[in-house]
């Protein structure tokens, strides 16, 4: 039986599934959760009985990310201990030595999206909704998002993870996001049969997942998807500013409503933010996720610190405190964050108490969240 | 256990039941790979400080470049145990792989790697390109040669032998490739003494042209890299011919293909063909047919032609001219010295990686294999190439830094460092991809695994840009000029570090210890008394020849194995200051604690390994027995760091090879 109420767990014969079940908040993770997310997904790694666990949401939602709010409003050092816990999971589960599907129905964003993302099977479906809306709060895109966002086709990472855009579940595919797609209707029965199958032989549960998909969902015609050769040209480029002006001159040729929305959305998010993310991705592309996430980690207590620049509380309190939705964001144009600034958020942090990210020792190493070639 | 008992066990397991062996066999567990991160101790020192020492501030510009590259399909990303891996097909026949480098090299251009190209000023922007030829170099040398030809070469003899009225016309379409450009000094008869190339160049005044010409085969340009396929225009180096009179050798501008593709007339190209290795560049040969340029096409930074034919330089003496002329281009050999660089960390960190996941032979029976880097053997043939890697990255940061910060008066410095660097690090360069080729056993066959392939695509850094033994053979010629200049001023002796020369000769201790051996004072003294007494020897031994009437030119001739000696020994001591000047920079920690170690292993092996050491003495047999002792303990000492010095280099996963991660994995059926 559940052994709380925010994350319950489902035991049949040799299968687990652990339940996000904070349905009113759209399962957004509390300190609490982690906690027994890591502790969970430990054990039934140790328990020889365990040999397929499943991930999945209660309500509308998969996972809504880290309740931030309640982050903004602590001191850092608490802050830290959940980041360091949430951390941990996402490299639990990057390298998980059992066969760990996660169902996603309805959103998964931030640190909720990477719970699954990192895993080996990511089964999407009908309303999916993927976003890193990270850079529109005054933060960055964290979890080890720098790896796989790094990692997807051309730089189609950058976009997503700057702009914030919101994939459906077609879309994910398309990208690699996702592993499969299975049709609404059909989750369940396919969650079933998981725990039916009662395996954790990855052939045969990729096998099972593969029947159940739609192998070729249709792009919406508006896709983000669409514009890669765009995304590509644009979001390639070495400084955000520099991205902003491809972006600009690509819209003084072919104005569209994506274009325009891309660059509000550029010129809405914070400029430090920015700046962080796009040098977080880069540096993601060329390390592996555990460096990833000890990177990661040490730029988010830098923010929690708040010593270089305060946005991500003024994005808290304009989002989601106030919800005024205007942020005054501070430095407020990018020329005005300097390289120093940026620097300072990639080094360890000067502080007696404050140590690098500890991740555990893992049998493997390997994380499935490749990109398709 | 003994012998006998061993054997018995043996024959009694081969005369057991067949259902019995059946389970051994079932039971006995396969070779599995574990990754050295997993079972090597953690890192005891910031691996993102030490590579900051090894790429300094050109870290972000570096990495920008990797992002690209591994991002485009063009790079040929393959997934291989896990990882993605990027590399050249070197299975496309050579058209396909020029082709191949030309489109790489457009994608490049298209994201905007080389805006500004010509516009990045001092010391900042000069680093910017090197960091951009160094980074393409990491995936393929083939695209870093055809970038290098084309913006370092020929981009670098319009910037530096011409003046504004080339710089106004060429930059702009060089920068955007509408230009592509190359470089035409080697003929087939003549490379290394450039001054005696045998294209002739003579001046029109009725027309106001030049006329290039080819006068025979030897004469016909030659490994012109961009001429076979690409190149639409080239700098032509010539000797020219005023009124009868010849110059010297100076460049100048010509098209030899028109925007089409199509070359031109009285112009002849042909290919130089498949070769060992470098196929991504088309390398041709030029034939000139009396082809007429306009006069305003000579690069005149040092000489010119008046329209009636006058010819005008400001420096009258022809051998001042032509160093003159040609010191700005030292600067492919800082790249080629970097580059070398960045090849050996390739090779080494897949070769160490590798060597920390494989297996051979158990010492003791039952017991699981050893791994390859544990064995003492292994280490010797590793550990020290990877000491002296660091030591010479630094000092190719130093020829780095001196290029860009340089100033007339350092030119000369600039020049020797360049020439003795150069040959240094490309002959480790080779020297550690066939240690690691061989480390790798039949592995290291792959092309997919980098480090035997690369030898092939990286020899011709031997040769090119002055080929090695000519180089060390000109450090010693430097030196002894630098020697006698100041004791003909009777002045002590400046520059080159040459200044220990003033001072008394060092002693050396007649008992060597270890601890010793790991002084900074020992290290710099016995490197010191090195390079002075073979200075001393070689300026005695030229004077002789010179007291016996005998020619410059003869006594260089003869008098090569000294002066190879002493260019090695003025090598070895520039590294180790080098070294020191960047271990100064580093606070007390563990940091700087493993780069003292590796700073003890790197003077310790050139202790062991070069012979001058014994053979003039500075080492006695019994001190050279010490130093041999304590190479095996430097090589036990420096082991647990090894998959962090390896890690430090900063070269992505995706760069190096599928032996250095999951090589069960990549090579297992389901791959197949």
């Amino acid at each position: 039986m559940a052994p709380t109420s925010q994350v319950l767990t489902k035991h049949s014969s040799n299968v687990r599934t652990i339940i996000l079940n904070r349905p009113q908040q759209l399962n957004a993770l509390t300190l609490e959760m982690v906690s027994q997310l890591l502790e969970l997904l430990n054990a039934y790694e140790e328990d020889p009985s365990v040999k397929l666990v499943i991930m999945k949401g209660e309500g509308r939602a998969f996972c809504a990310g880290g309740d931030v709010a309640a982050l903004a409003n602590g001191s850092w050092k608490q802050g830290a201990v959940f980041f360091s816990r949430a951390y941990t999971i996402d490299y639990l589960v990057a390298t998980y030595a059992k066969t760990q599907v996660s169902l996603i129905r309805g959103i998964a964003m931030g640190g909720g999206a990477a719970l699954a993302i990192h895993g080996r099977f990511r089964v999407v479906t009908d309303n999916t909704l993927f976003a890193m809306p990270e850079t529109a709060l005054g933060s960055f895109p964290d979890v080890g998002s720098s790896y796989y966002l790094s990692r997807l086709p051309g730089f189609f990472g950058e976009y997503v993870g700057l702009t914030g855009a919101r994939l459906d579940g077609a879309e994910m595919l398309a990208c690699g996001l996702a592993t499969h797609f299975v049709p609404l209707e059909k989750l369940s029965l396919l969650e079933d049969a998981l725990c039916k199958a009662n395996t954790g032989d990855p052939e045969i549960i990729n096998n099972i997942i593969h029947d159940f998909s739609n192998k070729n969902p249709k792009l919406k015609e508006k896709s983000h998807y669409f514009r890669l050769k765009t995304i590509n040209s644009c979001f390639s480029r070495r400084t955000v500013e520099e991205i902003i002006s491809a972006l600009e001159e690509e819209a003084d040729r072919n104005m569209d409503d994506w274009i325009s929305w891309t660059i509000q959305a550029l010129k809405k998010a914070s400029p430090t933010s920015l700046k962080i993310s796009l040098r977080s991705i880069r540096a993601g592309r060329l390390q592996g996720v555990r460096q990833c996430l000890i990177r990661e980690y040490r730029i988010f207590c830098t923010i929690l610190q708040g010593k270089v620049c305060k946005d991500f509380f003024e994005g808290c309190r304009a989002l989601l405190l106030d919800k005024d939705k205007n942020p005054k964001w501070e430095p407020s144009k990018l020329e005005l964050v300097s390289k120093q600034m940026v620097d300072s958020y990639f080094a360890p942090l000067d502080d007696e108490d404050w140590e690098d990210l500890k991740l555990p020792v893992r049998p493997n190493l390997t994380s499935y969240a490749i990109s398709k070639l | 256990m003994d012998r006998v008992n061993f054997r018995t066990q043996i024959l009694t397991r081969h005369l057991q039941t067949h259902q019995t062996t059946t389970d051994l066999l079932n039971t006995a567990p396969c070779v599995s790979y574990t990754p050295p991160e997993l079972s090597e101790p953690s890192p005891n020192f910031d691996t993102t400080s030490l590579r900051k020492l090894l790429d300094g501030q050109s870290v972000e510009d570096i990495d920008y470049i990797f992002n690209l590259m591994i991002q485009s399909n063009l790079f040929c990303p393959r997934e291989r145990g896990g990882k993605v891996f990027i590399a050249p097909d070197f299975n496309q026949s050579m058209e396909q792989q020029r082709e191949m480098t030309m489109r790489r090299i457009d994608y490049l251009r298209e994201k905007g790697a080389f805006d500004g190209w010509f516009d990045r000023k001092g010391p900042e922007g000069d680093l910017w390109r090197f960091a951009q030829a160094e980074s393409v170099s990491v995936f393929d040398h083939s695209l870093g040669i055809k970038l290098g030809v084309h913006f370092f070469l020929w981009g670098g003899a319009i910037r530096f032998m011409g003046t504004k009225r080339h710089h106004d016309k060429w930059y702009k379409p060089t920068e955007t490739y509408e230009v592509k450009g190359c470089f035409a000094m080697t003929e087939l008869g003549h490379g290394s003494n450039v001054r005696g190339i045998e294209t002739i160049t003579r001046y029109d005044a009725s027309t106001g042209e030049f006329i290039i010409n080819t006068p025979c085969e030897s004469a016909q340009k030659y490994w012109i890299g961009g001429a076979a396929n690409h190149a639409t225009h080239t700098v032509v180096f010539s000797q020219l011919e005023i009124s009868g009179v010849n110059q010297g050798v100076h460049a100048f501008i010509a098209q030899i293909r028109d925007e089409n593709g199509n070359v031109c007339p009285n112009i002849r190209i042909a290919d130089c063909g498949h070769k060992i290795g470098l196929n991504g560049v088309d390398n041709g040969r030029i034939w000139f047919d009396n082809l007429r340029i306009p006069r305003e096409n000579l690069l005149n930074s040092v000489a010119d032609v008046s329209p009636d034919g006058q010819y005008l330089s400001a420096i009258k003496d022809p051998d001042q001219r032509f160093a003159a002329f040609l010191a700005p281009l030292t600067s492919g050999r800082v790249t080629i010295a970097a580059s070398s660089m960045n090849t050996t960390k390739i090779g080494l960190a897949t070769a160490i990686r590798y060597s920390l996941s494989r297996r051979a032979f158990s010492i003791r029976p039952n017991e699981p294999e050893v791994l390859l880097l544990d064995y003492p053997s292994h280490q010797r043939r590793l550990l020290p190439l990877l000491a002296k890697t660091y030591a010479l990255s630094f000092a190719s940061n130093y020829l780095k830094m001196i290029y860009v910060k340089r100033t007339p008066e350092s030119i000369k410095t600039v020049h020797v460092v360049s020439s003795a660097l150069k040959a240094v690090l490309t002959w480790h360069c080779m020297r550690t991809l066939q240690e690691c080729r061989e480390a790798c056993g039949g592995q290291g066959i792959k092309t997919e695994n980098h480090v035997g392939h690369l030898k092939s695509e990286y020899d011709v850094q031997l040769t090119f840009e002055g080929d090695n033994n000519v180089l060390m053979q000109q450090i010693s010629k430097a030196l002894l000029a630098e020697f006698l200049a100041a004791k003909k001023r009777n002045k002590p002796i400046r520059g080159l570090g040459l200044e220990h020369l003033n001072k008394p000769a060092p002693i050396i201790p007649t008992h060597l210890t270890s601890s010793t051996l790991r002084t900074t004072q020992f290290q710099t003294d016995i490197f010191c008394l090195r390079e002075r007494d073979l200075l001393h020897r070689f300026v005695t031994e030229v004077s002789q020849y010179q007291s016996q009437g005998e020619s410059k030119e003869h006594i260089f001739t003869v008098t090569y194995q000294t002066a190879e000696d002493l260019g090695r020994a003025f090598s070895d001591r520039l590294i180790l200051q080098t070294y020191l000047d960047v271990e100064a920079t580093v606070p007390e920690g563990p940091l700087k604690s493993v780069l003292g170690l590796m700073r003890s292993m790197y003077t310790t092996i050139v202790l062991e390994e070069d012979a001058s050491f014994l053979r003039y003495g500075y080492l006695s047999t019994d001190n050279a027995a010490v130093v041999r002792k304590e190479v095996l303990k430097l090589c036990s000492e420096l082991r647990p760091h090894a998959l962090s010095l390896v890690s430090s280099f900063g070269i992505p996963d995706a760069f190096l090879a599928p032996i250095a991660f999951n090589w069960v994995d990549a090579n297992a059926w389901s791959s197949v």
